[in-house]
Formats: C-alpha cells, structure tokens, sequence
C-alpha cells in the first residue's frame, strides 16, 4: 500500500512537471502567460507548485509544509458511524450494496407522506409549484430523449426536461438528498423506511421501469432491490467517472478544449482584427428583459428612508409567503375556516412552532411573534390590521 | 448655531453687492438648516458645497465607542447585493444573492458584499460545537475542533469565487441590462487557511487506491461535493479567514472548503467532513445541477474550473456615460480573472468583437484572481461604441465569441459561460447589455458530436 508522504508529494509533482516539459509549454520569459506555472491541472487549468520558498508569486515559509504536524483526535466508532452515512451508487467500494441502509418503504406510503409534508412545495405529483423545482413531469424514459433538445436553432422550441426521472443518473442520489435535505424546512426528520416510501414514490411519478417493470402503486422499494434500479440517463454524463480507476480519463476529458467549448490560442498568435463572424449581429435584450430585482437597482447616493416600526405586511408577505400561500390558504381565503376552529390561538402556535404539513416555523421569517401574529391575521381576514 | 451671525453675514455682503443672486443665499434658504453661509460668500461666484463651511464640519462626530464594529457610511445603502424572484427557488433558501460589480473597486469584495448562494439557507455553526471529521482511506481517522485546525501553518491567498452559473441566464439571449445581474454572481476575497495536504500528512492516506474526496457541509441540505484528489494534493485549502476577519456567515463559517479557481459550490461551507475514497459519490449538486447538457444530450459532469473570463466594469448599465461631456477622456476599467491560471492579457473592442486593441493590466496580477484591466478613452458623444473584453490566461486560453462556444455547447447548458460579452454605449451614453451572436436558424447547425 502505497502511503501519502512528503516524498511521494515531490513524486506526483515530477509525474506533472515531465508531462508539462513533454507539452513544450514552460521556459519562454518573452510570452506572458509562463510566468509561475509548474504543471497542468486535472480541470484543464495550470498548477503552481511550491519551488523553495515561494509558490507562484507568494512566499511561503517552506518548513512549515516539510513537517507533518498532529492536532486533534481518532474518532469514535460511535462518531464514525454517525456521520459516515454518505451513500454511493454501488455502495462504499462495494458491490453489496454497502452505505445502502436496511428498511423499505412502499408507492403507497409515499404518496401519503408526499401529500403529507412535500406536496405544498413540490406540488401533485411532483409537477413544481411556482419557482419550486419539479421532480417529474410523465414518463422518465420519454423526457429523457427531450435531453436533445436544444433552442439553438429554434428559440421557440420546447427546451430539454431536467428531472429526476429524466435526467439523474443516480438512485442513490435521491434517497441521500431526501434523508439528509427533505423536507426542507425540516430536514433530518424522516425514518429511513419513510426515506425508502419516497423514494419509491419518485420512481412512481417518473414512470421508472424495475427489472423491465412498471413502478406501481404497490411496489415496495428496499435495501434488497435498491441495486437493482438503473436510471434512465445512467449514462448520459462525460467524462465517465464511474469505477475505481477514472481520474485519467478526467484529466484528458479537460486537456481537450474541444470537449467544452473552450479555445486556445498561442498570445502572440490571438486574433486583433476582422476577428468577428460576418453573420453575427447585435441582438439585443427583447421586452426590457428580467426586472425583477429586489431591492431595485439604483445608484443613488443619498441617506436611507428611516422605516416604521413594525413591519410592511404586504411586503413581508411578497418576499416570504407567497410562493406557497399564493396558491393554498391564500390571504383572506373561506379554507382558513377549517383551521381557525380550534381558535385563533392554535393557528398562532402552529405558524410560529411550524407543521408537518410544510409551514416552515415563523415562516421562515425572522421577527418578533407580535409582529409574525399581524402577518397570519392578514392571511386569514385579508386586513392589515 | 448662530442664525443672528449668519444673517448679519448675508446682510453685510448683499450691502457691498458682491452676490447679488447667490447660489449660497437660496441654497442656504431651502436646505433650512446649518445656515452660515459666512464670509466665503464674499468670495464670488461658486458652489455653495465650497463657499459654504459644510454642515458636518460644524458639530460633533460620533464618538469613537459608536459602532464598535463598523459600518458603511449610510449614503452607500444602495452599494448592495440583490436577489431576483426568478433565482428563488421557492423561498431564497436555495437561491443567489448577488455582488454589485458596478460599485467594485480593485480585487477585494467586501465580506458584506459578498455574493451569497445557499442550497439549505445560510446557517449559523456554532463555533464551540464545530467538528471537522477526515477520514476514509487513511489509517488513522481525525477529529478537529476550530482551535486545532487552527494550529497548523497557515496560508493566506487572494482568489475569487465563481458560481459556475455567472451569465448562465443569458446562453440564449442577453436579458438582464445590468452588471450585478449578468456578472455578479462572483466576488473576492483574501482567504486564510490552511492546505489539506498539510492537514493530511500524517494520516497515512493511501494514494494507491484514494482517489476522490467528498467535502460535506452542516447545514441544512448537508450540502456535499466530490473532489479529485489531484485538487486536494494541489492548492485545496480548508479557509476560516476572509479578509482579515472570520468567514462571514453568507461564505460558511466558521470554515469552508476552498479550490481556487474552480466551482463556487465544489467550495463547500459550513463543512464537517472529508471522505477519501477510491469512487465518486454522485452528490445531488452535481448531477442534478452543475452540470452541462450538450446539443448531443450527454451533459458534462465534474465540470471544475471556471474558464477565462472578463468584463467591462465602468461604465455599466447601471453606471453609464450619460454625464460625460464630447471630448472628455475617460478610463474604461474592468476585470479579469480564470479559474485555469492567472490573466495574461486583456483586449479592448469598440466595435462588438471585430477589432481589438490591448489594455493595460493594473494591479496585483494573481493565479486565479480577479484582475484590474484599464484602457483610456477620448469620448466623443454622438459614438455608438459596442464595448467588448477578451481576456487570455497562461493556461493558453482566450475567451471565445459566443458563436464559437454555442456550436460545442449549444444554448442550454446553464453553466461555465464565457463568452465575450458586450455593452451597447448609445449616442446619448447610454449603456445597454447586448450580444453579438449569429442567428443559428439561418446558417450552421450545432455540433452534434
């Protein structure tokens, strides 16, 4: 076993240095651009390794990077097991499906914990709601050969569909982001079966194929037939970086400007006349273009208007409740009459504690509970009080 | 103050007639306040600011125990950063604040200033409970607190960070006319860190089978990315300094991780973990998103570096020439910078990309750094200029026009744009956002391979 050390550092440098000498790029001071640079980067970039005591332009005190210096402490098995929870496609380096967690979870319990704590965001089944994102949109395999679509030749044309279903290229990618991120307001709060029920309800909505079969509503995902989901656009990604041995494909992935649209010139040799395509043309921005700024721009310099006390309930409910409330228990609405039964009081507690059902608690908003109170009697009865 | 004085002041120089309309009298009248106009008015003709003592110079300041931590001056409260409904994600907490470019100077952002991406909402480490885990393939797995990662050598590096989805809105068309908009979601800063490779030294990794590392934040998407272990055996840096002070909140504090040059979201904040492992992870921001769809349908993954870049600072829409005067010499300044190495070289067009001429460079010159470009120019009004800046790097890039880098990526890739891009300087000063870019309907196709 090979292991990390001063020495090997000064190995895997020469290993970039020779390759760079191989190139015919370093030691001509007359062009600008061999200043500092040692050796090129995985991302297609140059390196600047540390040469005595400096590093590019900075100096560096190069005793301080010889030593190997020992702070802190081993964690416990308990603390690794805790935080080593990470998922990968194949598991850990493991072809048993190892970091995939024991538990299952059905369509059907899915869609109710959906309905539950994800709809009020994520919309009926999955399809977005306002500028929150969608997770499907129909059948994965049919919007996964949208990918292609591009309005290069027609602006007009329907652009590609980039949803799960369609354009992930991972099971366990979903399940890790639902564990750990989901529900939003609340992360970190569901039990691994519900991780697994939603996750089988994403693989519903996308119309995912299992073993050559439909997802249905009864299907039951697991950690014994997690490994067995193949995404639609698995392989839809370059460079490839699956397997254990990937990182030279990478870096000649990025060592090819051609790859990304980029383009390299020798300076001396860069274009400085007649350097522009005759059909281009000026295209400027059509209907004024994206205004929406908050605040709005303005490059005035004069001194802040002094606010009210209090707080400017339309505006607090713009910025804060209406990408959800616009759409549900909107201001002033008769369904606010199902939750004001039990009193005024408990929709006070729920908006300020949060509920399952999605209200992030106090909205999200942070101010004093008098002020958040005048904000929900505005949702309710539609007056400022 | 002494109202009497004043009016006596004002009697005595109308008596010896030497003002007879002054600007000073009827400035004084309606400002209502801090009226000595006193004896320079009996000076001449002027501007009341000069003849007039100014009303700030006249009374205390604050005490030096007044804003024990300080703030801009009040008339900066619109030098701001601003967000756009459309970037809301719902709710901003997975969504950008952005910098205003237009009111930058030099190569630093103020931490107040600087942009703000989350995916989870920024959150608030508490330093006594900060926890740094490595481990994975090592022999010996780590646990730090801030204070002990604190005690390895430090390194302090001015870099900036781009989120790869600067001018990602405008791959079909320009749509914002604004600077902070098309190019702000970038800034600057001097980080103070230490290096992983540093950190790792004596864990024993194993560089026979360790080839990626996960970066995993705290905060509430657990936001996480793969890194190669080519970066972290580099310039990969741990950073809890940002300009002299603590990472501001917004940029992850009390430490993120830093990869200069490269993804703004591969620089993960509020970070609590590194992984060394022989296989990628797949994290959802970078499969889902950060990734590039090409007219062929694949989409490029593990895209890191953000390619050369530049722009013209001043004037912007925000800031236009529409005060200047014909003949007037003015510096068009602005910057460079590439995630690939550090700038070579900046051009100047007037004419939309067809003909350049070279700027000077100005200032530090630094890897993978914002840098200070400068040209001076005689205005001449009436000119309708079309003000376009290429900017080259020691990798051997140069930016590329927005035709050349479409025909590879097509238009719906989001992210690492480019391009050169274009102001539209118009007879009365004005400057608007533009593109110049061939109508694809009508010639060439894309590039399918």
């Amino acid at each position: 076993m090979r292991k990390f050390n001063t020495k090997l550092i000064t190995t895997v440098s020469a290993i970039t240095l020779s390759a760079f000498f191989a190139a015919g790029c370093v030691g001509n001071d007359a062009t600008p651009e061999s200043k500092w640079k040692t050796g090129s980067d995985i991302g297609g970039g140059v390196t600047y390794i540390m040469d005595g005591d400096k590093t590019g332009p900075y100096y560096v005190n190069s005793d301080a990077h010889k030593m190997s210096i020992s702070n802190g402490r081993v964690p416990t098995a308990a603390e690794l097991k805790a935080w080593n929870v990470d998922l990968q496609p194949r598991g850990i380096g493991s072809p048993n499906g190892q970091g995939i967690p024991v538990g299952s979870g059905s369509v059907e319990e899915g869609e109710e914990l959906y309905d539950a704590k994800c709809l009020s965001c994520h919309g009926d089944f999955g399809a977005g709601y306002g500028t929150y994102p969608a997770l499907g949109n129909g059948n994965a395999y049919e919007l996964n050969k949208t990918l292609t679509n591009n309005r290069y030749l027609d602006p007009e044309a329907d652009g590609p569909t980039r949803v799960f279903g369609s354009y992930w290229p991972q099971l366990t990618t979903m399940f890790w982001y639902i564990r750990d991120a989901m529900p939003h307001p609340k992360s970190k709060t569901l039990t691994t079966d519900e991780v697994y029920a939603l996750t089988a309800y994403m693989l519903y909505i996308n119309e995912i194929e299992v073993n050559g079969e439909l997802v249905e509503e009864e299907f039951v995902l697991s950690n014994e037939n997690f490994l067995d989901v193949r995404m639609p656009n698995e392989d839809g990604f370059e460079p490839n970086i699956a397997g254990a041995n990937s990182l030279p494909g990478v870096r000649a992935y990025f060592n090819n400007p051609a790859n990304y649209g980029a383009q390299k010139v020798k300076y001396e040799e860069r274009c400085m006349t007649d350097c522009q395509d005759e059909s281009a043309k000026v295209v400027k921005i059509q209907n004024g273009g994206i205004q929406s700024f908050t605040p709005p721009l303005s490059v005035v310099r004069d001194l802040p208007k002094v606010k009210k006390a209090g707080i400017d309930v339309l505006e607090v409910y713009k910025n804060n409740c209406s990408s959800c409330h616009d759409g549900m228990l909107s201001v002033g609405s008769d369904d606010w009459a199902n939750y004001t039964t039990k009193g005024i009081d408990k929709v006070y507690e729920n908006a300020i504690s949060g509920t399952d059902a999605g209200m992030p608690a106090m909205g999200g908003v942070s101010m004093s509970k008098e002020n958040f109170k005048t904000l929900v009697d505005y949702l309710i009865t539609g007056k400022i009080k | 103050m002494d109202k009497n004085k004043s009016n006596i002041d004002l009697e005595i120089s109308d008596r010896r007639n030497f003002f007879k309309k002054t600007v000073a009298i009827s400035v004084t009248a309606l400002a209502g306040t801090s009226l000595l106009a006193s004896q320079n008015a009996t000076f001449g003709d002027g501007e009341p600011e000069i003849l007039n003592h100014a009303k700030w110079g006249q009374v205390w300041g604050d005490p030096v125990s007044k804003n024990l931590y300080g703030v801009p001056s009040p008339y900066e409260h619109n030098v701001i950063r601003r967000n756009t409904k459309l970037l809301a994600s719902g709710n901003f907490r997975a969504s950008i604040a952005v910098t205003p470019l237009h009111e930058s100077e030099g190569i630093i952002t103020p931490n107040g200033l600087f942009f703000s991406r989350s995916h989870g909402g920024t959150c608030f480490v508490d330093p006594n409970e900060f926890r740094l885990m490595i481990h994975g393939l090592v022999d010996k797995p780590l646990v730090l607190t801030l204070e002990e990662l604190k005690r390895y050598p430090r390194v302090t590096r001015t870099h900036f960070i781009e989120c790869p989805a600067n001018g990602g809105q405008e791959w079909r068309a320009p749509q914002f006319n604004s600077l902070q908009f098309s190019k702000g979601f970038m800034s600057s800063a001097e980080w103070t860190g230490v290096y992983i490779k540093d950190l790792i030294k004596d864990l024993g990794l194993d560089l026979s089978k360790a080839q990626w590392m996960l970066a995993e934040g705290s905060d509430n998407s657990e936001m996480g990315r793969t890194v190669p272990i080519d970066k972290v055996l580099d310039d990969a840096m741990l950073v809890w300094g940002q300009n002299g002070e603590a990472l501001r909140p917004e940029q992850g504090y009390p430490v993120r991780l830093l990869l200069p040059g490269w993804e703004g979201n591969l620089c993960v904040k509020w970070l609590k973990r590194l992984e060394f492992s022989q296989e990628p992870w797949y994290a959802k921001e970078e499969t889902s998103k950060y990734t590039n769809l090409k007219p062929s349908g694949k989409a490029i993954q593990h895209f890191y570096a953000n390619e050369v870049n530049s722009t013209v600072v001043t004037p912007s829409p925000e800031k236009p020439w529409t005060h200047l005067k014909d003949g007037d010499m003015v510096e068009i300044e602005g910057l460079a910078w590439s995630g690939m190495g550090t700038i070579t070289g900046v051009d100047l067009s007037f004419d939309g990309g067809k003909n350049y001429v070279k700027a000077k460079l100005k200032g530090l010159v630094l890897p993978k750094s914002w840098t200070r470009w400068s040209y001076m120019h005689k205005y001449k009004k009436g000119d309708v200029l079309l003000l376009t800046s290429r900017a080259t790097d020691d990798a051997g890039f140069i930016q590329p026009t927005i035709d050349e880098e479409t025909l590879v990526m097509g238009v719906e890739a989001v992210y690492h744009r480019n391009a050169v891009e274009t102001w539209e300087v118009t007879a009365d000063g004005k400057v608007n956002h533009v593109q110049i870019r061939t109508d694809h309907r009508e010639t060439k196709g894309v590039n399918n391979a």
